[in-house]
């Protein structure tokens, strides 16, 4: 149980780099890429989490929730510098 | 004589209730994986047709996060049946620590879907006005 869990959590993992890397292609914005790795590494957090009763688990579980929040403030700031600017870019 | 008699054991109480909670967390890793995969599919999908793509990536991880969503209510389903044989303080702390990360991010999800969504029908509502703002110029454009 506990490796198809691990096995599914990395697949995910896997799915998250090849979007964020196919966005990023797609729109040479990472605004609209890195939210897209954030989620899906969340998602593979998650999963982890599910039944995994150790203290380790829960830091790391912690640890990608605060980075994903912490990324998602400052690319939005960027964002919204970058528009506000006269000679802005969305990127 | 001594009548011990017991309608159900407490061995078979943690035993059903652990059985109950694999059946219960393993439901909402499955609806986690099933939405991610979706997402996976439906993102691929929305690079190779190579239109909208901005409004078009959003969208799935609308879709990506209700799955989120609905993936962490049954854990917490199962957090919650897990309190009922939580037999030392060290997993009642990290029951409890696990249901305040779960509850948080139910909640910051919803917030964000919410979010999403209301940008998404902003962008809708504006695309009929600019449709429509266009739509003489177009009509100029063909007939001249």
């Amino acid at each position: 149980m506990r490796a198809a869990i691990e096995a599914a959590a990395l697949l995910i993992t896997a799915a998250g780099v090849v979007s964020f890397l196919a966005a990023y292609a797609a729109t040479r914005t990472i605004r609209v890429a890195l939210p897209l790795l954030l989620d899906f590494l969340m998602a593979a957090g998650l999963m982890r989490l599910a039944g995994d009763l150790s203290w380790g688990g829960i830091l790391l579980t912690v640890a990608i929730i605060a980075v994903r929040k912490v990324a998602a403030f400052g690319v939005a700031e960027k964002g919204t510098a970058d528009t506000g600017s006269p000679h802005g870019t969305s990127a | 004589m001594v009548l011990s008699w017991e309608v159900l054991p407490e061995s078979d109480l943690r035993e059903a209730i652990g059985v109950l909670v694999q059946v219960v967390e393993t439901a909402g890793a499955l609806i986690i994986f099933v939405g991610a995969v979706w997402a996976f599919v439906r993102f691929i999908v929305t690079v190779v047709r190579g239109r909208g793509h901005v409004k078009g990536f959003n969208r799935i991880r609308l879709t990506l996060g209700r799955f989120l969503v609905l993936g962490l209510e049954f854990q917490l389903a199962g957090d919650v049946l897990r309190t009922a044989v939580a037999p030392s303080f060290t997993e009642i702390g990290q029951l409890a620590a696990i249901a305040a990360i779960r509850t948080a991010l139910n909640y910051f999800l919803g917030r964000e879907i919410a979010h999403e969504r209301a940008e998404l029908e902003r962008e809708a509502e504006g695309e009929p006005q600019r449709d429509a703002g266009a739509g003489p110029g177009r009509a100029q454009g063909a007939v001249g």
